[in-house]
């Protein structure tokens, strides 16, 4: 697949290279990570190449997720208001079971069980109300990024909630074998979408779905349901990225998550995942939060100005979408 | 009242390797309505294209009042006085209906605002199109809030504002229920009492006394004949569309058994069908024969559950149930093949692979895990079963042919194992080989006892293929045949008189 023997001299180097195309994406990434490797001071290090990872964990969990969503034909807004949602719920029932006299090392993992289970059933109200009163996901999203955000407000009254001890932290700053604790859940959680979405007959319903609805429902595929996993999916990773960032600022805070819904979706679609659904890989999202992550990183590394990065950030996401829909338009 | 007038003479149409029009010879006149028949593949679209100005004529001649005429573009017909109403709906649903019929032409102010839309004189413009085809509306309102017969409507008087001397209906009752059709043949006639030429394109061969002064018949690239209506009883007609048809016969081992696997107990669906009743024998290739609208898919689409039937029910094993669900229908042993194969039986983007897989992951996956190769060990068997041509198992469905896409359809059905299969117009725009193929492998399904029911708008397919076929008319079952008591032309008979 990567050489085609039949095609010789310059004339036919675009076709040689034609089959190359769908790695564009990682070609790209190994040549700036090559540029940054000899220009920006510090990048080819393993301390900030490590930093670099723990800096897209907390997004690229969510990306796997909304991979599965974008795939799925929908979308899902509400990301960065429930990765605060999720902190601030941890950190007020961790708190409030403690005040109880439950000892810490109990009210955290209920704490956290509960928050992720918020989201899952966050999620799964979602995809219900897709599937049974037909309400688009961008609307319904939206409502919740605004609910999300004033409950955290409401929970928090305002100040973040600091009952967390001093291990807590360990969740979203401690090292596992010398990389760090996020980094970890984050490749952990990208080999179970990709075994989810590759090898499952769950993740093959969700292409179908995103592809053909109606053909998938004829095949005897129970669209709803579908659906409304892959929502309550995308919404308990989130709530996992919410509870690792309260454990890396210590506390549950209203204010965490704001924006990420552009930068989770953003890496999703530059790593080639279709907007109309039925097409994309989680291997793609990899490759885009890790390219975002690297870009962002050696722009700060080289004193580029933040205001320079969301320029370069904004155009990359129009070159990817021009990349992904090219062949299509040949055709 | 001009008296318009569309003639050709020997006209001849060749495609690379076919002849799909071969000294067609028709005349319309003016103040008539025209009904265009003929089987799929007798060269009807091939004529209306080159009426509308989309296809030129290899050789021969096209008058238009007389005078002869050459028809370069679309725009061309049109300016030429040639309006064409397509099946195909091409209106904006969020405009208005006085927007819709000027669609791209909006008329303008005047002077220095010559760049803005004059609203008024949209208004009063469409306000005259629907006043001269006698038709009330109201002009603001949106198109996408209007049923499909008034749409219908708003698509005629598209055309008519270009004022046309001729104007081309194709299949416009196709999306109608029956009850609707009648409001359009008051229109149709209508419009030519003002001297238009109408040329009514149907298969609805039931409609022809409803609407129609002439009927034409096309076969094979030939016209047939043009007779009045008067002589267009249902015999003459058949024979004309299938006179000279040799009829080939299924293989003579084909056994159908008596013990019924499934029994359709009173079916019925408001304005589709009702009181359907039918029993489907183990191993047997049951067909329903009937017009175009007289209920056949959407009967189908309900057995298998895709739209829910309001009453009856379906007795499989002795068990009375009612389909809800394709998933339900689906673990009970049916399976469906859509009539349209490429929105509603394939996800088209998806591999070939993965589109065979579909329906019976949950037999191809261990604790609903699976892996390409258990798949790809499951497919090519079937593949070669299915004898589908494809390059690739893995790549795009949608760069198959439509023969190969219709036969991975079949292949995932197969995968489920079903005891009884829906065939939903399985041979619509496939090529003869492939139809050939179709018919065999149900022919290998009867003989390991899997029922199929074959709908077909083809009837003499079903005379080659079938045990037995139903009559289906006005949305019921109205009688029952013997393909070896029955030639297509009295079975066309049966399915159009009253």
């Amino acid at each position: 697949m990567t050489e085609n023997p039949n095609a010789a001299g310059g004339a036919s180097l675009v076709s040689t290279l034609a089959p190359l195309r769908k790695y564009v994406l990682e070609f790209v990434l190994l040549g700036v990570c090559l540029f940054l490797a000899f220009r920006a001071p510090g990048f080819f290090t393993r301390d900030n190449l490590l930093n670099v990872l723990l800096n897209v964990s907390m997004q690229g969990v969510i990306a796997f997720g909304m991979t599965m969503v974008i795939i799925s034909g929908e979308i899902d807004l509400s990301v960065g208001s429930a990765v605060a949602f999720s902190g601030c719920i941890t950190a007020w029932l961790t708190g409030f079971l403690a005040a109880h006299g439950l000892p810490l090392f109990l009210a955290i993992p209920a704490a956290v069980l509960v928050s992720l289970a918020a989201g899952f059933g966050i999620g799964c109200v979602t995809g219900f109300l897709r599937t049974r009163f037909n309400v688009p996901t961008f609307i319904s999203t939206l409502a919740w990024m605004t609910v999300l955000k004033g409950a955290s407000e409401l929970i928090t009254n305002g100040f973040p909630l600091t009952p967390f001890p001093q291990w807590y932290s360990y969740l979203g700053s401690g090292y596992l074998f010398g990389i760090p604790f996020p980094a970890i859940i984050f490749l952990a959680v990208f080999c179970a979408i990709q075994v989810l979405m590759s090898f499952t007959a769950f993740g093959r319903s969700i292409y179908a779905v995103g592809g053909n609805a109606e053909a998938a429902r004829i095949s005897g595929i129970k669209v709803g349901q579908v659906k409304i996993l892959v929502m309550g999916t995308v919404a308990m990773l989130t709530a996992l990225s919410g509870v690792m960032q309260s454990a890396q600022i210590m506390s549950g805070s209203a204010t965490t998550g704001q924006g990420w819904e552009l930068d989770v979706i953003s890496a999703v679609i530059i790593g080639g995942t279709s907007l109309m659904g039925g097409a994309g890989t989680v291997w793609g999202t990899f490759i885009g939060v890790v390219f975002l992550g690297v870009l962002l990183n050696g722009m700060t590394l080289m004193n580029i100005s933040e205001y320079w990065q969301h320029v370069v950030r904004g155009a990359l996401i129009l070159a990817a979408v021009l990349i992904n829909l090219a062949p299509a338009q040949k055709k | 009242m001009r008296g318009h007038h569309l003639q050709t003479v020997n006209l001849r149409k060749e495609y690379p390797g076919t002849v799909a029009l071969d000294g067609v010879s028709v005349d319309f006149e003016g103040g008539m309505v025209h009904a265009l028949i003929g089987k799929n593949g007798a060269g009807k679209s091939t004529l209306v294209k080159i009426f509308a100005g989309s296809v030129q004529p290899t050789s021969g001649t096209l008058l238009i009042d007389g005078a002869p005429v050459e028809l370069r573009s679309p725009s061309d017909a049109f300016a030429k006085g040639i309006a064409t109403v397509y099946q195909e709906m091409s209106l904006v649903p969020e405009m208005t209906v006085a927007e819709n019929i000027f669609l791209g032409r909006w008329p303008r102010r005047k002077g220095l605002l010559r760049s803005m839309v004059n609203w008024r004189g949209i208004a009063d413009a469409a306000q005259q199109v629907l006043d001269g085809m006698h038709v009330s509306l109201d002009l603001r309102r949106n198109v996408g809030e209007l049923g499909m017969a008034q749409q219908q409507i708003v698509e005629i008087a598209k055309a008519m504002s270009f004022n046309p001397s001729v104007i081309m209906l194709d299949e416009p009752t196709s999306a109608l229920a029956r009850h609707e059709t009648e409001n359009l043949f008051a229109l149709i006639r209508q419009l030519a009492a003002k001297g238009v030429a109408v040329i009514h394109i149907t298969h609805r061969l039931q409609e022809l006394k409803q609407v129609a002064d002439t009927v034409t018949v096309l076969r094979d690239g030939h016209c047939i004949g043009s007779i009045g209506i008067d002589e267009a009883t249902p015999e003459t007609i058949a024979h004309m569309m299938f006179g000279g048809v040799t009829q080939a016969v299924r293989p003579a081992d084909l056994q159908a058994g008596t013990e019924p696997v499934m029994r359709v107990r009173r079916l019925g669906q408001p304005g589709k069908f009702h009181g359907v009743n039918f029993d489907l024998r183990k191993g047997e290739v049951l067909g329903i024969a009937g017009m175009l609208g007289s209920g056949r898919t959407e009967l189908l689409q309900a057995i298998f559950g895709v739209d829910p039937c309001a009453s009856g029910e379906i007795v499989l094993d002795g068990k009375a149930i009612r389909p809800t669900t394709p998933a339900g229908m689906k673990a009970l042993g049916l399976a469906f093949t859509p009539e349209n194969r490429k929105e509603h039986g394939l996800v088209q983007e998806l591999s070939t692979r993965a589109n065979v897989c579909l329906a019976s992951l949950d037999r191809i996956t261990t604790a609903g895990f699976t892996t390409k190769a258990r798949e790809r060990a499951v497919v090519r068997p079937l593949m070669e079963r299915l004898a589908v041509k494809v390059p690739d198992i893995e790549h795009a469905v949608a760069s198959l042919s439509g023969g190969n896409q219709q036969k991975v359809v079949v292949a995932k059905w197969l995968n489920t194992e079903p005891r009884v299969i829906l065939f939903d117009e399985p041979t619509r725009g496939i090529d003869v080989q492939a139809k050939q193929q179709i018919f065999q492998i149900m022919w290998d399904l009867s003989r390991q006892g899997i029922s199929c029911v074959f709908v077909s708008s083809e009837l003499e397919e079903l005379v080659e293929v079938c045990h037995r076929i139903l009559i289906m008319k006005h949305g019921t079952i109205t009688g029952e045949v013997f393909p070896e008591s029955i030639s297509v032309e009295e079975l066309v008979v049966r399915c159009m008189d009253a």
